[in-house]
């Protein structure tokens, strides 16, 4: 373990000094990010402009579901961008070898190769429309509740881990499988908002074939209402730990599937 | 401490017609075809042993090194180095190896190659006393020094190879793969790497098992050969009994007015050879007799040709190394035919 992390610093420190010698990528990165946070802050606006409260939520609570959701992904996004990669064109160029020679484990050691500072961005908006909201979101605070807010997080930011290295290994088999992940995880969208605007079977999908509700909607129920601490809280952890092991053994089965590229 | 049992890999090909027509129906009606790019490979080698691993383009070579590193998993049938199984015990086995494909590099691209090598001393656990000392030594041999401070990526292929073989005998393996170190470099490159290769070799006793086409590697380099085609074994022996078995052979062309005579049992009979002496082809009145040597001296073979037949244009062959691998790998496409 403290070699792990040892070597999990160095390569991000190895990863930052690259950084600095793209500052371009960094900066159109930065910019894109930012349109994108916009448009949907920019969305809710129009959305309360007409309607006083949306399924039953304040506009106060509908934005800090919205901050609460860029934090799990955010996270993500900072310590696992690489699976996109590994779903794009690591597998389908053979690049995957180097990862089966090294005395570390294969999917440590690519998912610590990318530090993604890209990411800052969507915690920092999360972090902001949160302290925004909150003095008029009525949180159900409690010490309890502070622990579970602190607690969760992870678990949720687990879930999206859990979601990339499922569709990424699927690249094992048919060699690319970036558009896999890009369909699949484009489902987050829907945890920025109450799962009971949708229809069931949108509801039914976002709950529990790919669970991002977890990350966004059901945890901040259980801060908006303190209803359910058992549903929505204990769930998210139970859900993550389970999609995290499901996704585990299909990685493990896509290694042993792996065909590299011919040389 | 190697040893390879029946190994094969088959690989899925999907058969697509050319055209979008045909990547629609296999889209829908995929077709596939199991091709066996490994076809039951057996060999062992022992410690310290430096074994050259060659045959044709597409023999399946690389596809073996990669199963002996892990890399893929076999079909079917078994690899054990040093007692371990490459997939089963991956992070425990890698560690004992060095790999470097000479297509490709496994250093990171962006990075100055100094650095490199100390995110390689922390993933390979190397102590620091030893790390310098080893630096020092490959920095000795292969020449670092001009270039370790430039990021990867602005390498040249000469340099990038080099550094690549660093990288894969930094931690001190006891088992070298190198796939095709050699290609693409000039003479004084290929004596850096040989000369490396050498070095670990007699002075760690480091196994090498080396895939390459330049057959100065071979000369120079291995003990031992294994030769293979189309997944299959060809050959495997020493250097010495492959010119020994093959090198003695020599070819007698000529045109001949005549070809009542000149049959292969008239030839073992006239000149009491084996069957294995001596083979005859017959192309329109042009003869190839190829004999061996050892039974019947190149002179005495022309005499007893002279006085069967008159003959027009004769010319007679040796087989050198390359000649000898060129015919190995020719029988074998003929075979496969
Ligand atoms: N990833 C792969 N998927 C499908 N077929 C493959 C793959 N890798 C190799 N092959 C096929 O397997 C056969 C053996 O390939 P391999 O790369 O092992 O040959 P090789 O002996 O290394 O040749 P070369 O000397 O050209 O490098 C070839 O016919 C090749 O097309
Ligand atoms: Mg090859």
């Amino acid at each position: 373990m403290r070699r792990a992390f040892k070597i999990y610093r160095i390569l991000v420190a190895q990863n930052l000094k690259r950084l600095m010698e793209y500052k371009a990528d960094f900066l159109t990165g930065a910019v894109s990010f930012l349109i994108d946070q916009a448009i949907g802050i920019a969305f809710i606006f129009i959305i309360f402009s007409q309607i006083p409260q949306l399924a039953g939520f304040t506009f106060e609570q509908i934005v800090f579901i919205y901050g609460f959701s860029q934090i799990p992904k955010g996270l993500d996004h900072l310590l696992t961008d690489n699976l996109w990669c590994v779903g794009y064109f690591i597998v389908r160029k053979g690049d995957f070898d180097k990862y089966l020679t090294r005395p570390i484990n294969p999917l440590f050691h690519v998912i610590a190769e990318t530090f993604q500072v890209d990411a800052v961005g969507e915690l920092v908006v999360g972090i902001c429309l949160m302290i925004y909201s909150a003095p008029s979101a009525g949180l159900y605070i409690t010490p309890l509740s502070v622990i579970l807010f602190v607690l969760v997080i992870p678990f949720s930011a687990l879930i999206y881990t859990a979601i990339k290295i499922a569709t990424a290994a699927v690249a094992f088999w048919i060699k690319s499988s970036g558009f896999i992940i890009q369909m699949v995880y484009g489902m987050n969208e829907f945890a920025k908002y109450p799962t009971t605007i949708y229809s069931n079977f949108i509801k039914l999908i976002v709950t529990f074939i790919i669970p991002f509700a977890f990350t966004g909607y059901y945890p901040c129920l259980y801060f908006l209402t303190g209803e359910n601490p058992v549903f929505n809280i204990g769930c998210t952890v139970f859900i993550s730990i389970i999609f995290l092991g499901i996704s585990l053994a299909i990685w493990h089965k896509g290694l042993s599937a792996y065909e590299s590229a011919g040389s | 401490m190697i040893s390879v049992n029946n190994l094969r890999k088959e690989f899925k090909k999907v058969i697509k017609d050319p055209g979008l027509k045909g990547a629609i129906k296999a889209l829908f009606r995929p077709r596939h075809e199991i091709i066996a790019a490994v076809d039951g490979i057996s060999f062992e080698v022992d410690k310290g042993e430096v074994l050259g691993f060659i045959g044709p383009n597409g023999a399946g070579k690389s596809t073996v090194i990669k199963m002996l590193t892990g890399i893929l998993t076999p079909t079917s049938g078994s690899c054990t180095i040093n007692g371990k199984n490459p997939t089963v015990d991956r992070k425990k086995y890698v560690k004992e190896i060095g790999v470097v494909f000479g297509q490709r590099t496994q250093l990171w691209w962006d990075l100055p190659l100094v650095e490199t090598y100390t995110v390689l001393k922390e993933i390979y656990e190397i102590e620091e006393d030893r790390f310098r000392e080893r630096m020092a030594f490959l920095n000795d041999v292969l020449e670092l020094e001009d270039f370790i401070r430039s990021p990867v990526r602005t390498l040249s292929l000469g340099q990038r190879m080099r550094a690549d073989i660093a990288a894969s005998m930094l931690h001190s393996p006891k088992v070298l793969f190198l796939d095709e170190p050699t290609i693409g470099l000039d003479v004084v490159v290929k004596d850096n790497i040989r000369r490396a290769i050498t070095k670990i070799n007699k002075e760690e006793q480091t196994t090498v098992i080396l895939t390459t086409h330049d057959i100065s590697d071979i000369e120079l380099l291995c003990d031992r050969i294994v030769m293979i085609d189309h997944g299959k074994n060809v050959y495997d022996g020493s250097l010495r009994e492959l010119k020994r078995n093959y090198g003695q052979m020599r070819e007698l062309t000529f045109e001949a007015d005549s070809a009542s005579r000149l049959t292969a049992e008239s030839f073992c009979k006239g000149l009491k050879l084996s069957d294995d002496d001596i083979s005859i082809k017959n192309d329109k009145n042009v003869f190839t007799i190829r004999f061996n040597s050892d039974s019947m001296p190149v002179g005495d073979m022309l005499n007893y040709t002279l006085s069967l037949t008159r003959v027009k244009d004769i010319a007679v062959k040796d087989a050198d190394i390359e000649e000898i691998i060129r015919r190995l790998y020719k029988e074998g496409a003929d075979k496969s035919e």
